[in-house]
């Protein structure tokens, strides 16, 4: 993207820049795995720790945005640098809320088992939906590394999914519910946990967008996925 | 005539301006006289170099497919961690692709907190164990190695078999010693009642029943497991003895009617007369074992149906109950030793938790495949195919025995 500025060093900022949102999208990640592993196999121990290793996740977003503003201030980035910058702005808030879904879904788990064995069944659901939305945001990651405005294109496709995931999931909950009114209270708790899964898929969206913004130049937020598409592969 | 000469050199420099700027191999000009001479030179050289070229060409296309064809992954990293180059092996791995992704800073594809921190760190003396991203199923290990001038080659194996033993290996140890302990507890529980206290007779007597019944269970697990071990170190049954399955089937028929003892619904279906080949102890011992599971876990007054299919192509042999049945999830694991779909209830019935291990060896070692299905609540069907190779027709034999006598 840098092809109008001939200083090394502002290369070098801008492609640090954006391995260090990588590096955050990364640790976000490993966090949302673990949250939703941890679940899966009720392991407290597990869910504890991504509680704790929240603060980090907020911690890069607060050092990230200060780094984008520097740039800014230093180098009056113009065209697809200064759209990278304003992009890395806008998914660091995304990478941020994930963490914070992560550290929702570990407390929520905890609150479940804490009470008594969650059941089963809407758990592996709820795992299943992980996996999608876990999906989404590595894919989210690896179009923002390679620049790739079309594998963003698709993850917006996949966020229909997710949501059809969540309703088939509110479904079971119901039936569930009326079944035995004694696990109301843990499905509520597994509610919320999908209800997260479910902004982690938004989440993982808009950072698609951002990447198509970056590319191509074109802000494709609450446009149809047609459009959306038309643009990415155009 | 100087004209001549002149225009002559001209001419020729003009020649080798021409081929300079564009160095075809081969096509060095010709020229006359002392150009001639020099072309000649240029030609010898060029040639040379040429060939030169193409064998480094040739050297290097070499490495780059003993490279690609390295069974672990590697890539080559630059000074700044950028990905240079790598294998399909890798590639496969970290879900690179060399064309897109070369000149990518390898940290932004492999994201783990735990790689970047390796990769960061100094210290690249032992390999580092991740879980590839995009396939979860996958374990790696990881190593880096820098060489040259700050150059970096990464290289990773997939070690999820070994760790998959490793892990089975650890459950094994703590399940064996989990399952002795158990009863061993009881044991010396009651030793030391009797040792301590002052009882009747008919107390002790009770203790000491038992006490052997205890003693009994500890037995059975180490039968079993020797068992086991015997299945695993002993070669594969032969193909020429023969088991007679209607007498087979008859037995297990009364074996399980005894079992029953008259609680269960016991319905016996055979067809098809054709014999096994192979090992008759292991095999009664495996589709007795399929037996009595399914009549210990059903309750009483439930159904428990034998089927025996055999045509030239395979045979079956089912068992199906009307019993507790359990949640698909545990099928894939249900042959593990000591897996325990829940832990009270086949202790409680005088299960080793072996049994299914057993049958699932003694049907390897036969070729043949077990088939769950169960559904709780409902019951659960164990299958066993036979194949075409492990049958013969029963009726033919006989008479051949017949036409000997």
């Amino acid at each position: 993207m840098a092809q109008e500025h001939s200083s090394k060093q502002y290369d070098i900022d801008l492609e640090t820049l954006r391995s260090r949102v990588l590096e955050m999208g990364g640790l976000v990640e490993s966090q949302i795995m673990a949250a939703i592993n941890g679940l899966a196999a009720g392991d407290t121990r597990a869910l504890d720790h991504v509680i704790v290793e929240d603060h980090r996740v907020n911690a890069m977003e607060v050092s990230i945005d200060t780094d984008c503003s520097h740039l800014i201030a230093r180098r009056q980035p113009t065209a697809g640098d200064l759209r990278m910058v304003l992009a890395v702005i806008k998914i660091v808030t995304d990478l941020e809320r994930i963490g914070d879904e992560a550290a929702k879904i570990a407390r929520m788990g905890k609150q479940g088992y804490s009470q008594s064995r969650m059941p089963r069944t809407p758990v592996a659901a709820v795992k299943h939906m992980g996996g999608i939305g876990i999906g989404m945001l590595r894919k989210a990651l690896d179009a923002l590394a390679r620049l790739d405005p079309v594998s963003a294109a698709a993850i917006v496709r996949e966020d229909f999914e997710i949501d059809e995931e969540f309703r088939s999931i509110v479904r079971q909950l119901i039936t569930f519910m009326m079944e035995d009114p004694r696990t109301i209270s843990q499905a509520l708790d597994i509610l919320w946990i999908a209800k997260a899964i479910e902004r982690i898929g938004d989440h993982a969206k808009n950072m698609a967008e951002q990447v198509i913004y970056v590319v191509k130049g074109t802000d494709v937020r609450h446009t149809t996925v047609e459009e959306l598409e038309r643009e990415a592969l155009g | 005539m100087v004209v001549v000469l002149l225009l002559q050199h001209v001419k020729h420099i003009a020649l080798l301006a021409q081929w300079l700027n564009q160095p075809t191999p081969g096509k060095v000009p010709r020229g006359s006289g002392l150009w001639d001479q020099l072309f000649a030179l240029l030609y010898r050289y060029e040639r040379v170099k040429t060939r030169e070229h193409q064998q480094l060409a040739k050297t290097l296309v070499r490495f780059r497919q003993a490279g690609r064809a390295h069974p672990d992954g590697v890539v080559i990293l630059d000074a700044e961690n950028r990905i240079d180059w790598c294998n399909d092996t890798a590639e496969h791995h970290f879900d690179l692709s060399l064309d897109s992704d070369g000149g990518q800073p390898i940290a932004n594809l492999l994201r783990q907190p735990e790689f970047i921190s390796y990769i960061e760190g100094a210290d690249f003396s032992s390999p580092l164990e991740l879980r590839a991203a995009r396939t979860s199923a996958i374990i790696l290990s990881v190593q880096i190695i820098p060489y040259g001038d700050s150059q970096k080659l990464l290289l990773s194996r997939d070690v999820t078999r070994l760790e998959k033993l490793e892990s089975m290996r650890r459950d094994f140890v703590a399940n064996v010693s989990h399952e002795l302990r158990t009863p061993l507890t009881v044991l010396s529980g009651f030793l030391e009642t009797i040792r301590e206290l002052e009882l009747d007779p008919q107390r002790s007597r009770d203790y000491i029943n038992l006490m052997a019944e205890q003693s009994k269970r500890m037995q059975r697990i180490v039968d079993d497991l020797l068992t086991l071990s015997t299945l695993e170190s002993a070669p594969s049954p032969s193909l020429d003895e023969r088991i007679r399955m209607a007498p087979l089937l008859a037995r297990l028929r009364a074996d399980a009617a005894a079992l029953s003892g008259g609680k269960h619904r016991i319905v016996f279906d055979a067809a098809g007369d054709f014999d096994l080949l192979g090992s008759e102890n292991e095999i009664v011992s495996a589709l007795g074992n399929l037996v009595s599971n399914a009549i210990r876990y059903t309750p009483d007054g439930g159904e428990v149906r034998i089927n025996w299919r055999a045509s030239a192509a395979e045979a079956e042999f089912a068992v199906e109950d009307s019993g507790i049945g359990f949640a698909p999830e545990h099928i894939p694991r249900l042959t593990e030793r000591f897996y325990r779909v829940d832990r009270g209830r086949s202790r409680a019935t005088g299960g080793t938790g072996l049994g299914l291990a057993i049958v699932k060896h003694v049907l390897n070692r036969h070729q043949a495949a077990l088939e769950i299905q169960s559904e709780p609540g409902k019951g659960s069907r164990f299958a066993v195919c036979f194949p075409a190779r492990r049958l013969v027709a029963a009726a033919a034999t006989e008479t051949a025995a017949q036409d000997k006598s």
